[in-house]
């Protein structure tokens, strides 16, 4: 996606301003080693950054504070960490209501295997595309009588036909050869058959590129089995969410891949792991997420010579295996994974 | 069994539904090796017709398994994408209530897997949820499908997961589950898993989110023994842990409601592009054949067969392409059919 069509602020000076939420939990840390990795990499853009820890607002519900608001309005581009929804009546994931805020409707992961991160699997280099505004997540639900509960999912016509178009409009831009629609349309045939129908309808538009439509338990079956078999996938919430985490999981986790939210209006990039309270505040997190979701930001920045440079850097380090953080095996702490990161930037 | 099953001078009538795709080839490979080993079962055979718009054909063949209590069943195709046609295989689940659905994963150790030593027992909710196929089209382009989740069918498969764990000395029930977002219906899905294991303090109990569970699976798949959850997760654990053990060929899935119950392949697959070419891995039907050879109490039969299975898939690895090997589908079963009070 070309920058020019998000609209990102920029200055005379050619230096841009990007949102920054740092998040909770291992949030801050992992930020600090990102803005540290770009400074060194002399990356041309300033952090504003807010806290988007839920208020109370003036109807007494909980939501993002007006502050972070209008700084992603105002920037149309950010960089997020993990955020903690607390857990109880009333609360709506933070996540979500940034993403319904800033009508964030593509969710992008890339997951591909990285050298020096052993896995079962080797040659893994699959995108998920995930409609990120309604289905499974519409957020409508009741209980009709007594013990019986309906949740709804909503598909409609106008979010499939652009999740659709995001997917081969990516597929090209990023010269990959296949965009697969993963879909349940045996069973909800007339939810999943609106999106698939979407779906379809684009591929004529995008001759170049291969389409095929298959069953998600068949697309789970088939990753599992045998990943080399997919290349771009495009599908509903509910699935995006499953098939992107289990695709993470097959290159090693998602303290590795990064993530991109992308809008009509704007773009918001995060890591999409957890908050980890457990080890928060001791400097033994993994920033590689975050960072590469960085990188993916500097991408649809058109920033692409610090995008290379620093995910270089990255990968070159992961690769040496000398200095890794806890979870990948390593006994190194989060800066000091930083500096070496740093170190090879050039 | 509130309702006797068929049984006329010791041997037990079974409906058989092939289904499409390699349904057929398998049911007849089946009936190879029944007729082999002298199987006490005799069974009726109802084919139903994808292409059809309405639903006589399967309306046959539910009544055909209310009087028999047993059936095999294959995949059934519904071809029609008209929206008012429903799916055969949920109507015919749904008509039968066959709430529970299990899937046991186990590693053969013939078949080479990134994963070994696997021993997962997936309990599905098999007839609500997101498979309620409730929709509606509001306006134009935008339409509402609805999943129905009810605590008395929440509370049945909780209750038959956990008798299961205790029956089997598994050590610890999982429940799989979106209710951080879907807060009500998978809520209660979760709620009624967690007051039943209370019921049970000598099992374990935890959850997770089907995100995570994924991922999980793929990387550490060790840490689950028995696993709960709603419809659609079914689908999808289930798919997960069939490709981690070898894929869609190999294991078999038992349908259970109160009065009936029905066998079928684990991974519910057509195999539509592999029909007719004798390359259909017939391991995972005649699975499922030798647990209905169990459920009817043939215990000396279903021996036999598991006994000849194992030898031919884990020792003489006479193997279809599909888990690494170069046989013929009916070379398998000759294999098989060879080792039959062999080992
Ligand atoms: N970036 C990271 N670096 C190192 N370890 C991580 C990272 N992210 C997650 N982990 C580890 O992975 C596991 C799962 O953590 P995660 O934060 O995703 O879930 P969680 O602890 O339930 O937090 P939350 O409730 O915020 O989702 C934890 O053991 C955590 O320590
Ligand atoms: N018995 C079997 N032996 C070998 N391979 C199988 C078997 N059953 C399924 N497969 C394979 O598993 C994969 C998924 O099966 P299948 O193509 O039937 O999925 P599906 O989604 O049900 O599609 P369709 O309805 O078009 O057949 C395919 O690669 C298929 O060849
Ligand atoms: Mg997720
Ligand atoms: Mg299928």
């Amino acid at each position: 996606v070309p920058a020019s069509r998000a609209g990102v602020a920029q200055y005379s000076t050619g230096v841009r301003k990007v949102t920054l939420i740092p998040g909770h939990g291992i949030g801050p840390e992992i930020t600090v080693a990102v803005q540290k990795i770009f400074e060194a990499a002399k990356v041309p853009i300033e952090w504003d950054e807010v806290d988007v820890t839920a208020v109370r607002g003036p109807d007494g519900k909980f939501g993002i504070p007006q502050r972070a608001i209008d700084s992603v309005n105002e920037n149309k581009i950010g960089l997020k960490g993990p955020l903690m929804t607390p857990v109880g009546k009333g609360y709506r994931s933070l996540n979500l209501a940034l993403r319904k805020e800033f009508d964030l409707y593509a969710n992008v992961r890339p997951c591909k295997s990285l050298d020096g991160i052993k896995t079962l699997y080797d040659n893994v280099d699959v995108v998920t595309i995930r409609e990120n505004t309604e289905g499974e997540y519409s957020g409508i639900e009741h209980e009709i009588v007594d013990g019986v509960v309906q949740s709804i999912k909503l598909i409609t016509e106008e979010a499939s036909k652009r999740v659709a178009e995001f997917a081969f409009q990516f597929a090209k831009d990023n010269k990959r050869k296949k965009v697969t629609a993963v879909h349940k349309a045996n069973i909800m045939r007339m939810s999943d058959g609106l999106f698939l129908r979407c779906c379809r309808e684009m591929a004529t538009k995008y001759p170049d590129i291969k389409f095929e439509e298959r069953y998600l338990d068949t697309v789970c079956l088939n990753m599992v089995q045998d990943p080399s078999k997919f290349d771009v996938l495009v599908m509903p919430n509910l699935y995006g969410d499953i098939m992107s985490d289990m695709c993470s999981g097959l290159v090693g986790g998602l303290g590795l891949t990064p993530s991109g939210n992308i809008g009509k209006n704007g773009a918001l990039f995060e890591s999409v792991h957890g908050t980890a309270p457990a080890i928060a505040g001791q400097d033994k997190a993994n920033p590689t997420a975050l960072l590469l979701s960085g990188v993916m930001m500097l991408r649809y920045m058109r920033l692409l010579e610090q995008a290379d440079k620093i995910e270089n850097a990255c990968f070159t380090v992961l690769k040496e295996g000398r200095v890794l953080t806890e979870d990948l095996g390593g006994n190194s702490t989060c800066s000091a994974f930083t500096q070496e990161i740093i170190k090879n930037l050039d | 069994q509130l309702i006797p099953k068929a049984h006329y001078g010791g041997r037990h009538a079974v409906t058989m539904l092939p289904g499409g795709g390699i349904g057929p080839e398998c049911m007849g490979y089946v009936r190879d090796i029944f007729r082999y080993i002298g199987a006490p079962v005799d069974f009726e055979v109802v084919d139903i017709d994808p292409t059809m718009d309405n639903d006589d054909d399967v309306q046959y063949a539910i009544t055909t398994i209310k009087r028999n209590g047993v059936g095999l069943k294959g995949n059934i195709e519904t071809k029609s994408e008209a929206a008012y046609v429903t799916s055969r295989n949920v109507a015919l689940r749904n008509e039968l209530d066959m709430y529970a659905y299990v899937l046991h994963c186990k590693s053969f150790i013939g078949v080479p897997t990134r994963h070994k030593d696997i021993d997962i027992h997936i309990i599905r909710q098999n007839t609500e949820g997101e498979y309620a196929m409730l929709e509606h089209e509001s306006v134009r382009g935008v339409v509402e499908s609805m999943k129905v989740v009810t605590a008395s069918n929440s509370e049945r498969v909780a209750r038959f997961a956990f008798e299961f764990a205790k029956k089997n000395g598994r050590k610890k029930v999982t429940t799989v589950h979106k209710a951080n977002i879907m807060k009500l219906s998978d809520g209660l899905f979760l709620e009624t898993s967690r007051r039943m294991a209370e019921e049970y303090p000598e099992i374990e109990h935890n959850d997770m989110i089907i995100d995570n569970c994924c991922m999980q699976l793929v990387a550490k798949p060790h840490q689950f023994d028995v696993m709960l959850m709603t419809n659609l997760y079914g689908s999808i654990v289930s798919n997960v842990v069939c490709g981690l053990l070898g894929g869609a060929g190999l294991l078999s899935g038992r349908n259970y409601g109160d009065h009936y119950a029905v066998f079928e392949p684990g991974t519910r697959n057509t195999g539509t592009a592999i029909a007719g070419k004798n390359i259909a891995n017939p391991i995972a039907m005649i699975n499922a054949s030798i647990d209905m050879l169990e459920h009817l109490g043939h215990h000396f039969h279903a021996g036999l067969l598991r006994r000849a299975v194992n030898k031919t898939v884990n020792i003489d690895r006479v193997l279809t392409p599909d888990v690494g090997g170069s046989n013929s589908s009916s070379e398998v079963v000759d294999s098989i059919i060879g080792n039959i009070g062999k080992s």
